[in-house]
């Protein structure tokens, strides 16, 4: 650190300032120990910067001052009614001040509260909001369970081994249930399954057939509407429930003639 | 900061000079310790001064420190001989810090006379006067300046404590007519001191 560099930089003035950063001032330091001529540079920084720090003191200070004669003059100028209204709006303000303070005070904790208030009931109606959705979702989510249930039983169901029985039957023209024996035997399924039954027709073919299912003693068991003619033939399925064992007959609406079979008991 | 074209630490006298005094101080030559402690004395009292250190403390540091120094100059030397001010500062630095522990941990806290101590006493008359005294020279130096651009420097620089870059950029100065001005104001204000210090010695002898 050499003298040209401590002036350009103004490196004592900034070390009593207190202005320049650590590893300036270590420099500084180890360097004035030695130096007599920046130990009285130092000597004459530091009445300087003192000396300009009271000056602006000092002003700031006198500055205040005047401000405060210039106020008593104005007053001490006023008339002696002007001094005592001047004085009393004084005193007034003095007693008025806190008591406008407290109001003000009050009313912004009243602010406070009442924005608190707001921010609870919103909070409060949020929470039953959301209850209510709660409520409305664990709903949804057991009607899903049971149908999930359901399905799973179908599934269960469909699963398990399915059986068929087709009958075709031949129309017994001039037959009847109590003529004699029905020609057709069918048996029903050990479990689920369905029947399914063909029955062949003669053209001309109608656009669409209706089948009756008779039991023994005259009564309809079933209705099937509806039916078309799939290459001579109709047919449909009945669910083994319908069919307790026993003898049936089957008209078909516009044809002549009925066909019969027997329902015998599984094996 | 401007270009630094010098390396930190001492210039080459001072290293040669320390040099010097650390080998003639470990051949056991007593006339080298003179000449540390009366190269050093100064600095190391302002160093101390800048640290706070009251006068009575300043001088048991100094004397400590110059005693501690010489002790290790005549047993052990030292590894880099031109460093020996950073060893004299780092000495007393350390024995101010370890007196100021040492004071901290002495006091009690409660006992009024510390309490009244460690409040910073006001100026006596003589160094408010002394002060006042200072102010007046600066506010003369102030009014003595040619424009209000060199009055706003100075009071900017040493009152606002700005930064010689932004004190220049905004008055529109160059750095060297800024370098110029705080030379002149220095110069002005030591003619002053020390017109007022000699007035100050015959009123002295007076008494």
């Amino acid at each position: 650190m050499d003298h040209a560099y401590i002036e350009d930089n103004q490196i004592a003035d900034r070390y009593v300032m207190g202005t320049l950063p650590p590893e300036e001032v270590e420099r500084f330091e180890n360097h004035y120990l030695s130096c007599p001529e920046c130990l009285d540079r130092l000597d004459l920084v530091e009445p300087l910067q003192r000396g300009f720090k009271r000056m602006a003191g000092q002003d700031a200070a006198k500055l205040a001052a005047t401000r405060q004669l210039a106020f008593v003059a104005w007053l001490a100028r006023l008339g002696r009614s002007r001094q005592i209204g001047f004085l009393l709006a004084a005193l007034l303000l003095i007693a008025v001040l806190p008591a406008g303070l407290l109001l003000r005070g009050t009313a912004e904790r009243g602010r406070e509260l009442a924005l608190a208030r707001s921010d609870l009931e919103q909070e409060r109606q949020r929470s039953e909001q959301s209850a209510a959705e709660t409520a409305r979702l664990r709903s949804k989510l057991e009607a899903n369970q049971r149908d999930l249930a359901s399905q799973r039983q179908q599934l269960a169901q469909a699963q398990q081994p399915q059986s068929v029985t087709v009958l075709n039957l031949d129309v017994e023209r001039g037959a009847s249930l109590s003529g004699g024996e029905p020609t057709h035997n069918v048996r029903l399924p050990a479990r689920s399954g369905w029947i399914i039954l063909s029955i062949p027709i003669d053209p001309p073919f109608q656009r669409s057939y209706v089948a009756v299912l008779w039991d023994t003693h005259g009564h309809e068991v079933k209705r099937i509407a509806d039916l078309k003619n799939q290459s001579g033939t109709l047919s449909f399925s009945l669910p083994p429930s319908l069919l307790p064992p026993g003898d049936y007959s089957l008209t078909i609406e516009g044809l002549s003639g009925r066909f019969t079979f027997r329902v015998l008991p599984p094996a | 900061m401007g270009v630094d074209s010098t390396e930190a630490g001492p210039g080459p006298d001072e290293a040669a000079i320390a040099a010097d005094l650390v080998r003639r101080i470990a051949a056991g030559e007593t006339a080298a310790e003179g000449q540390l402690v009366e190269r050093y004395r100064r600095g190391l009292r302002y160093l101390l001064h800048r640290l706070g250190a009251l006068p009575d403390l300043a001088d048991d540091v100094q004397q400590e420190t110059f005693r501690i120094v010489i002790e290790r100059l005549r047993h052990e030397g030292l590894a880099d001989p031109a460093g020996l001010a950073p060893f004299l500062r780092g000495t007393a630095r350390n024995l101010l810090i370890a007196e100021r522990r040492k004071t901290a941990r002495r006091r009690t806290w409660g006992d009024t006379g510390e309490l009244a101590q460690a409040v910073a006493p006001a100026p006596s008359q003589l160094q408010s006067v002394l002060l006042d005294e200072e102010a007046e020279m600066v506010r003369r130096l102030i009014g003595e300046l040619p424009t209000d651009r060199d009055r706003q420097l100075l009071l900017r620089f040493y009152v606002g404590e700005e930064d010689k870059d932004s004190i220049c950029a905004d008055l529109g100065l160059e750095s060297l007519h800024f370098n110029r001005v705080l030379f002149r104001a220095r110069q002005r204000f030591k003619e002053l001191l020390e017109r007022f210090q000699k007035q100050q010695v015959p009123v002295k002898e007076g008494r």
